[in-house]
């Protein structure tokens, strides 16, 4: 079987996952006893009855339960979460039309830099291994994994804006824009970027010590190989082992954690991004859970859960392929 | 026998042994100590801390007529902000700007004050003015005025002697009508004249008082704490240890007792005053105060009580209550006074001698007896505690307590979660790679489907829908939560050594020998992951309390328990956070994130310093 093949069976397992997905969804929301999204419908009989009849029809509220998954199933293939009432629109517009592009603008500026940061410490710190740099940063990098995130995002709220009243403490974007929206691009880059600023550091702090210890761990993996020693033997330049050798077959862990970060991204942050106010899909998590008249909107949270699960699933295949294509190794059968 | 101790001095032995590698590691050591630290901290909670940490109350025995008393009030700074030097304490100048408008209504002068940030530039009209009172309301409580000037839009200055100026209520400040009628100053001032006001003001940080030593009565010295003077000479007060309130279960029986025999001799109302006297040293009122008094009398007559402070001159009565029923305590309460309440601001201007008075009024023409049991006054201060205390509206908790009491959350939390996570991870990974097939294939693909989804998003959905059907979310449903998706790493890895373990030759020679599956699985593979088991054991506590203090913080913890998560929940919803309350209020949430912060770590240091030890791979290449 060659690479057509590999390709057809990952294809074949992913379509698996997004079913078994699916029915997870379903046993969370719908099947377990006492089911979140039933009672939530009930609870809006007698003070909604508008809302209560759509969501009932929608769900299949008083069908069978083969019924109900198969429901479930259409209404989750064709992205049809229905319509959420606490928002005042369909929960895809809900989710698509601001908080789905405010969280990639965030998670992307804050993975990227993540990312090339935590890899070029990772190598500088494998290629000065037992060094005090290599101690001290390997022992921060493991001291973030304890740091809650909250606790860096308010010391740098504390320091930054309150003390030196340089950054916004919320908000995508500055809160004059809801009114007058700005036309000039250079003002709507800066204005973001303004807002950007505590969020991103405070991603980058939380994730960066994550990658340092990756990076590191490919690479001292490689380094040992005796292939790395014969091209050393060889009389090769350092930069030549370091580039042909050794980041390059140290890099394939790396390529599937990157994807797999970029799939998280769609998820935001839900603590960074409830902490500055940001209004992303993290944001809509807290915002969905925490209503404000009390109570939780269900029939999003199942939505916004789908989503995300489906982006990781589908990043996962995407590393897979890359993988079958980049790695020689990988035997196709 | 021997066989027996021989095992045991070789186990002996390898701990030592183990020991000895360990204590090579430094961060290894500090890890440990933090953990014992915590470990201790929590094991004596009850000691270290003195308040309970959810809805401490001062007990019903102290004060009878109250369901609890609170310990302090809300939003309370620690006590050591006495000792900063760059605190402001004492007298200040304060400058606050009004705007006057007046008019002629029905041949009577009416005058307004608009304060500054109310009014619009480029002035308002009358009608606009209306709204407003005819006194300047300021900010603080005025202890003197100072200075008050005006500038009328034209500019010529005016001085007002401060003679002509009264304080009414301590933060209200207008023209005294004797000297200068409404009138006189329209004539003096056009609209929209510019006042400017210079009072000073004091700014203190409080500490809660307690007025009577011996508000129970105890002892025969309780006695000597009060004076009392009467309006005649039939009032006899003496110490007694028979008649005090009591309830089952306590002894302690002494009052005060106050006899009238005036009934062949009054023909007016007797009063009778007693009082304790107190220095109060604080430029600033109390936030609030709480006064109990536990009173019983003999004879039908009816008796009017009367709780006073009297400071120099000036009387201020808090409550006033008529005693009819007789032969029963009745408990008297005065209590919640909403902060900056006139009452506090009048009673308390100055640092001075005071004096908590028990006034009784008693009818002329009666003989009657008076116990008079738990007579206290406490003043509560805006300083408390070594952190301070949070927000809670009725019962404010004192966040050292709660701290304390929280390490015994996170510690069970991340414990028990680590030893279930490791042990589901031990055994799955164990049956996986050893039993293979089928059943390999079925967990693999299951914890593949664990490990793509997304963690905390699904924690907090499961939260919710726990919530959704038990109505709260307890300490064990966390448990479960962060368990269910914290084991399958370790599957993994666990499978991945027992798929290499079972082709090693000590397992094919237990086979031949006839060791059955469970005998191979105990003797010789599961020693060889115990290692790893450890390093995992360490490792998963700390993720296990962040994400407990996460889901805290999200508001989706168990609020029946004092926890790191639950003070940071409080002060996220506090309302205090989007003003300057980080700066303000550090103390409050610093101290618990930086408790999570380094007991996890901790973990994260021992499970490393395990790891340099029981890794072989990483012993090679230091």
């Amino acid at each position: 079987m060659g690479l057509k093949g590999y390709i057809a069976r990952r294809i074949i397992y992913t379509l698996i996952l997004i079913w078994a997905i699916i029915t997870v969804n379903f046993l969370i929301f719908n099947a377990l006893p006492g089911s979140p999204i039933e009672a939530y419908i009930a609870s809006l009989k007698g003070s909604r009855p508008e809302a209560f009849r759509r969501l009932a029809e929608h769900f299949g509220l008083n069908k069978s339960l083969h019924e109900k998954y198969l429901i479930t199933l259409k209404n989750l293939i064709t992205f049809d979460f229905g319509y959420s009432d606490n928002f005042g629109a369909p929960i895809i517009d809900v989710i698509t039309r601001e908080r789905l592009p405010n969280t990639l603008i965030l998670m992307g500026t804050a993975e990227v830099i993540t990312i090339l940061i935590g890899m070029l410490l990772g190598v500088i710190v494998a290629y000065k291994r037992g060094g005090v740099l290599d101690t001290t940063i390997v022992t921060g990098s493991l001291l973030t994994y304890s740091v809650p995130i909250f606790f860096i995002a308010w010391l740098l709220i504390t320091f930054f804006c309150l003390y030196l009243h340089w950054l916004p403490t919320s908000f995508a974007y500055p809160v004059t824009w809801i009114r007058n929206p700005p036309s000039n691009i250079i003002e709507i880059i800066s204005g973001r970027i303004y807002h950007l600023i505590l969020p991103t550091i405070t991603l980058v702090i939380f994730s960066v010590g994550g990658w340092i210890l990756l990076t590191r761990a490919c690479i001292l993996e490689t380094i040992t190989e005796d292939y790395v020693i014969t091209a050393r033997a060889k009389g090769l330049k350092e930069r030549t082992v370091l580039y042909k050798h050794v980041l390059k077959n140290a890099s394939l862990p790396i390529i599937t954690n990157v994807a797999l970060a970029f799939a998280g991204m769609v998820g935001g942050a839900t603590i960074t991004e409830t902490l500055f106010n940001y209004k992303g899909m993290g944001r809509l998590i807290y915002d969905a859970i925490f209503l404000t008249g009390g109570g939780s909107d269900i029939p999003l949270l199942e939505a916004i859960f789908y989503i995300l699960a489906l982006c990781v699933v589908v990043a996962n295949f995407l590393a897979d392929l890359i993988y079958g294509v980049i790695d020689p190794r990988i035997k196709y059968d | 026998m021997s066989t027996r101790k021989q095992k045991i001095s070789f186990t002996i032995k390898r701990i030592k042994n183990f020991w000895n590698q360990y204590k090579k590691s430094k961060r290894g050591l500090l890890g440990l100590a933090i953990i014992i630290f915590y470990s201790i901290v929590g094991i004596f909670a009850p000691v270290i801390a003195t308040y309970a940490p959810i809805e401490p109350r001062i007990p019903t025995s102290e004060y009878p007529g109250s369901p609890g008393v609170k310990i302090a009030t809300r939003l309370c700074k620690p006590f050591w902000y006495k000792y900063l030097p760059w605190i402001k304490r004492g007298l200040t100048n304060i400058t606050e700007t009004f705007y006057f408008y007046g008019n002629i209504m029905f041949g009577s002068a009416i005058i307004h004050f608009i304060p500054e940030n109310q009014h619009p530039e480029g002035g308002l009209d009358f009608d606009k003015a209306a709204e407003f009172p005819n006194y300047m309301a300021s900010s603080y409580k005025v202890l003197k005025l100072i200075e008050i000037k005006a500038t009328p839009p034209d500019g010529k200055q005016l001085f007002f002697n401060i003679s002509e100026w009264q304080v009414r209520g301590a933060r209200l400040v207008l023209p005294n009508e004797l000297v200068l009628p409404a009138n006189k100053l329209l004539q003096m001032c056009t609209n929209a004249t510019m006042f400017k006001m210079t009072y000073t003001t004091g700014a203190d940080l409080v500490e809660n008082m307690k007025i009577v030593k011996d508000h129970k009565f105890t002892t025969a010295k309780s006695y000597n704490e009060w004076n009392w003077a009467s309006s005649s000479a039939e009032f006899n007060v003496q110490y007694d240890n028979k008649h005090g309130f009591t309830t089952p279960g306590r002894e302690e029986s002494g009052c005060l007792n106050i006899t009238f025999t005036g009934e062949d001799t009054t023909s007016e109302d007797a009063t009778i005053m007693l009082w304790k006297e107190f220095y109060y040293p604080y430029y600033q009122p109390p936030t609030d105060i709480f006064i109990h008094t536990s009173i019983y009398k003999t004879g039908s007559s009816t008796i009017t009580l009367q709780l006073t402070f009297i400071h120099e001159t000036e009387e201020f009565t808090v409550k006033t209550v008529d005693i009819a029923e007789p032969n029963k305590y009745n408990h008297i309460i005065a209590s919640e006074f909403t902060q900056n309440s006139t009452i506090l601001d009048s009673i308390f201007s100055t640092p001075g001698n005071y004096k908590f008075v028990v006034k009784l009024k008693i009818p002329a023409g009666t003989n009657t007896t008076i116990y008079l049991d738990y007579v206290d006054c406490l003043l509560y201060g805006n300083i408390f505690g070594w952190l301070g205390t949070d927000n809670a509206k009725v019962y404010p908790s004192d966040i050292f307590s709660t701290l304390v009491y929280g390490t015994r959350v996170s510690l069970i939390v991340g414990l028990l979660t680590a030893v279930f996570s490791t042990f589901i991870g031990l055994f799955l990974g164990l049956v996986s790679g050893y039993v293979g097939g089928i059943v390999d294939e079925a967990i693999m693909r299951f914890t593949d489907l664990l490990l793509v989804l997304p963690t905390l998003p699904l924690m907090i959905v499961l939260t919710v829908s726990m919530r959704a059907t038990s109505g709260y979310i307890s300490m064990w449903n966390i448990i479960i939560i962060i368990t269910l998706f914290g084991w399958m790493g370790f599957a993994r890895s666990v499978r991945s050594m027992v798929l290499s373990l079972r082709e090693r030759a000590f397992v094919e020679a237990a086979k031949a020998a006839g060791g059955g599956r469970l005998h191979i699985i105990n003797k010789h593979i599961l020693p060889n992951v115990f290692a790893l088991v450890y390093i995992t054991l360490a490792m998963s506590v700390p993720s296990a309390i962040v994400i407990e203090a996460s889901l805290s913080w999200l508001g989706l913890g168990d609020p029946r328990l004092a926890s790191w998560g639950k003070i940071l929940y409080d002060f996220n919803n506090s309302g205090v956070v989007t003003t300057k309350g980080l700066l303000d209020y550090w103390f409050w949430v610093f101290p618990a994130c930086l408790a999570i912060a380094t007991l996890a770590a901790a973990f994260v240091l021992v499970g490393y310093s395990l790891d340099e030890i029981l890794n072989p791979r990483l012993r090679e290449r230091r």
